[in-house]
């Protein structure tokens, strides 16, 4: 008898089967596996002139098919983790799409998000607007990762009836506290600016953003520090003018550095009224200096995308202003999310050295928001949106989540603009707009949104012969969106 | 002054990228072997690891790959970063050269045709050899279960059949369809064809299949030393194959990794007496002849043809045995 060492599991299976080989039964014949060689090629032949096998060697024989049949499928078991090693995992979900090779070092994901507005205007007699529908952004987004740390990002948009590239770069993730990301993505100043834009609470941003970058190429140091408790980010760009999307090229010698101190310091918490709390500091600093053809200088728009300020500019050299030197900018921020409640407020000063002509000044804009979030059903508020705990699905009846939101801003723009460096008749000098709004997320990739937004200016506008102010701007704004 | 400055200031972020991405002092190598040599290189590598340090102080980790030789050469070719290479066959390594890894002369870059030891194939059987096998004619015969790999697949599984085949040249005065049939009957006696070696090891030794196992001499050797003690016999055929498994630095990869000098002294050191010992250590026969005087008696007495002499070369082999449509294919469809 062969010395088989690993039999005793197998003996019942054997002696089960050995009522068949006693009673001379057909021969168990198992279909062989394409790798392997046919069941009648099993060590069972018999020879005719061979002597009757005795009842330990039928024994053996059973007992060996059996364990060619359980090693057959543990060899398919190896084959198939091997392959498993190598595979490609397809995924879809909440998360989107994505290919991932087995070792996770090679990434591709497919996201994207469209926004459906609606912008209606009341009351506007006396500065018509046009109500429209519009496609406000449609963004396609390829990211993923090569050789595990480097991650890339590419996002245009074709929103508005335009192709615009607003996301394309690689980002080498060294450590933790130390990556570096370089090609055409935010610059660390602002708050709400830095916000996703399908995670905000309005439709449109607040009159801060106006005063901070919007996209600029560059290159940038990041990092988590405490483990997780700071963030820092630290980096030089071409110099965007404020709220601009910058081009492919600069328009002059001068850089902006820009850095970011943020803290989360509860992040850890069990907590959760402390979890929630973020704040910290943003700053940016330039020399940049237009010309007639590219003044290097920002013009303010309302929730409506209306341009209620922009400097001077007929053309002409002594018509026009630039931008003619230092320029910086300063954000404090904070931000905090309870369970059903979230607030958002930061302030922004964004000063430019400015010249027309001979003339020149040294002009500081500021603005700052509150805005508040109450989540009333169905989730919990966050910097990244809220995350319904049911769907929609009127089957069930859930519902998703809604939000009420709420908030009032201001900017300022320095009075020693006007009025050489703006016109008092058609740049306002100040707006002020307070909003409310309800979200229904019907779950975490389709939202409705509607604002009713006034904003209330201070000049802009002419009252008889003198300078007087621009009407109020009552809008209605809502979206669907969907974001993969 | 002040344009200097910035340029100082936009260089940063660059130059700590570079700071952060610099190697570590230590170094590191990968050695992409096949499937029976787990043990001989954990033993060889822990001795060359130390020996570096002595010679440069040089920390070093020597990561081991092991699958079928085959399948691990195909490993390579499509982008595992191996230093080095220790497979089964040269016909392997010819497949990595041919990919422009390394020069298509690499057998010549370190003696004995960049072969340090040499093994031969035997059979294991078990104790007492029940079924009374002592040739190949013994495995083609009718009732005996023969564990043997996949030679798609396994370098070992290569040398097996063509000692088989070999043999049956010699046996019948070089008649091909003689030797086919010999060949043939073998192989429909192999109820499994594991992937590599080590496997067909497993399925012998460990799940208790089969009645004779068809195996490198250091493979049967260790399992009857280590894996089951007093359950298996070693079975000498009247004649092998001389089993010669090469090595070679995988040049475009070491020079990436800036460690083609380390991988070459890697090798070489294979060849010292140190790594001589270890190899005989380890159950394969070695080339230094204080190893193989000291060690002569763990190895039987078998008559060794070579490739070259019995089949003109790996790649005549490759092609008429083992090629899609190739001998073996056609043994393996007429079986089914």
């Amino acid at each position: 008898m062969k010395d088989r060492s690993a039999s005793f599991p197998l003996l019942f299976s054997v002696l089960t089967l050995a009522s068949v080989a006693f009673g001379g039964a057909a021969r168990a014949q198992e279909p062989a596996p394409p790798a392997d060689p046919p069941a009648e090629t099993e060590p069972a032949a018999t020879d005719e002139t061979e002597a009757p096998k005795s009842v330990d060697e039928r024994l053996d024989e059973i007992d060996q098919k059996l364990r060619v049949l359980d090693r057959r499928g543990e060899i398919k078991e190896e084959a198939e983790a091997e392959k498993a090693k190598t595979a490609t995992f397809v995924t879809s979900g909440k998360d989107g799409f994505s290919l991932k090779s087995a070792d996770g070092a090679f990434v591709l994901k497919l996201r994207g998000y469209v926004q459906f507005d609606a912008r209606l205007f009341s009351d506007d007699r006396a500065r018509p607007n046009v109500d429209t529908f519009l496609l406000r952004r449609v963004r396609p987004i390829f990211e993923g990762t090569v050789f595990d740390r480097f991650d890339f990002r590419i996002m245009p948009d074709f929103g508005q009836g335009t192709s615009t590239l607003f996301d394309a770069y690689v980002e080498g993730r060294f450590t933790p506290y130390f990556k570096v990301r370089a090609g055409k993505f935010k610059p660390p100043v602002g708050l709400e600016r830095l916000q996703g834009a399908t995670d905000i609470f309005f439709v449109e941003r607040a009159l801060p953003t106006n005063l901070v970058p919007n996209r600029d190429l560059g290159v940038q140091i990041s990092g988590d520090l405490a483990g997780g408790r700071a963030n820092y980010a630290v980096g030089a760009f071409n110099g965007v003018v404020d709220g601009a999307n910058g081009g492919d090229l600069d328009s002059n010698s001068g850089k902006d550095l820009a850095a970011r101190l943020f803290f989360t310091p509860f992040v850890k918490s069990e907590n959760p009224a402390l979890r929630g709390l973020g704040f910290g500091v943003s700053a940016s600093q330039g020399t940049q200096n237009g010309t007639t053809a590219a003044t290097g200088l920002p013009s303010y728009r309302t929730d409506a995308q209306q341009t209620f300020f922009s400097y001077r500019s007929d053309g002409t050299a002594a018509g026009t202003v630039i931008a003619n030197g230092d320029r910086k900018r300063l954000s404090p921020q904070l931000y905090w999310y309870g369970s059903r409640f979230g607030l958002l407020s930061e302030y922004a000063i964004a000063s430019q050295e400015v010249r027309r002509g001979a003339v020149a000044a040294d002009l500081e804009n500021k603005s700052w928001q509150v805005a508040g979030s109450w989540v009333i059903a169905g989730g919990s508020p966050s910097y990244r949106g809220v995350a319904p705990k049911k769907n929609f699905d009127p089957k069930a009846k859930t519902w998703g989540a809604f939000e009420l939101v709420g908030r009032y801003s201001e900017l300022d723009v320095d009075d020693d603009a006007f009025p050489v460096f703006a016109s008092p008749t058609s740049a306002a000098s100040s707006a002020k707009a307070l909003g409310f709004g309800l979200n229904w997320y019907f779950n975490r990739s389709v939202r409705f949104m509607f604002d009713l937004v006034q904003t209330r200016f201070d000049g802009g506008g002419v009252a008889g012969s003198a300078v007087g102010d621009r009407p109020d701007e009552k809008v209605v704004l809502s979206r669907f969106q969907i974001n993969f | 002054m002040k344009t200097m400055n910035r340029v100082r200031l936009l260089a940063l972020p660059f130059l700590l990228a570079l700071v952060t991405a610099l190697p570590a002092a230590a170094a590191s190598l990968l050695n992409v072997s096949y499937d029976p040599t787990r043990e001989l290189y954990q033993d060889f590598n822990a001795a060359f690891t130390k020996h570096w340090k002595a010679k440069t102080g040089q920390d070093l980790t020597v990561q081991q790959s092991h699958g079928g030789s085959g399948k691990q050469a195909r490993a390579v070719t499509d982008g595992l970063e191996a230093d080095v290479v220790t497979l089964a066959l040269a016909y392997d390594i010819d497949a990595i050269a041919a990919s422009g890894l390394l020069p298509k002369n690499w057998q010549t870059l370190l003696p004995n045709n960049s072969t340090p030891y040499t093994s031969t194939i035997v059979f294991l059987v078990r104790k007492g050899n029940p079924k009374k096998i002592h040739d190949w004619e013994d495995l083609a015969r009718p009732g005996i279960s023969v564990i043997t790999p996949n030679p798609k697949t396994s370098g070992g599984a290569r040398w097996n059949y063509l000692a088989a085949w070999g043999y049956a040249l010699d046996k019948y005065g070089n008649n091909e369809a003689k030797a086919k049939d010999l060949v043939t009957r073998i192989y429909k006696n192999v109820p499994i064809l594991d992937t590599g070696a080590r496997g067909s090891t497993v399925t012998f030794v460990e799940r208790g299949i089969g009645d004779v196992l068809i195996a490198w001499e250091n493979e049967a050797i260790y399992s009857v030393q280590k894996l089951g003690k007093g359950k298996f016999e070693i079975v000498a055929p009247s004649k092998s194959i001389l089993a010669e498994p090469p090595v070679a630095v995988v040049t475009k990869v070491a020079k990436k990794h800036k460690t083609e000098a380390l991988a070459r002294a890697y090798l070489e050191y294979l060849y010292t007496p140190e790594g001589q010992e270890i190899a005989a250590r380890n159950y394969y026969r070695p080339r230094g002849p204080g190893a193989a005087a000291k060690y002569a008696a763990q190895f039987p007495q078998v008559t060794l043809f070579t490739i070259d002499q019995m089949f003109g070369g790996w790649a005549k082999a490759q092609k008429t045995h083992f090629a899609d449509g190739g001998v073996f294919d056609q043994i393996y469809q007429a079986g089914r």
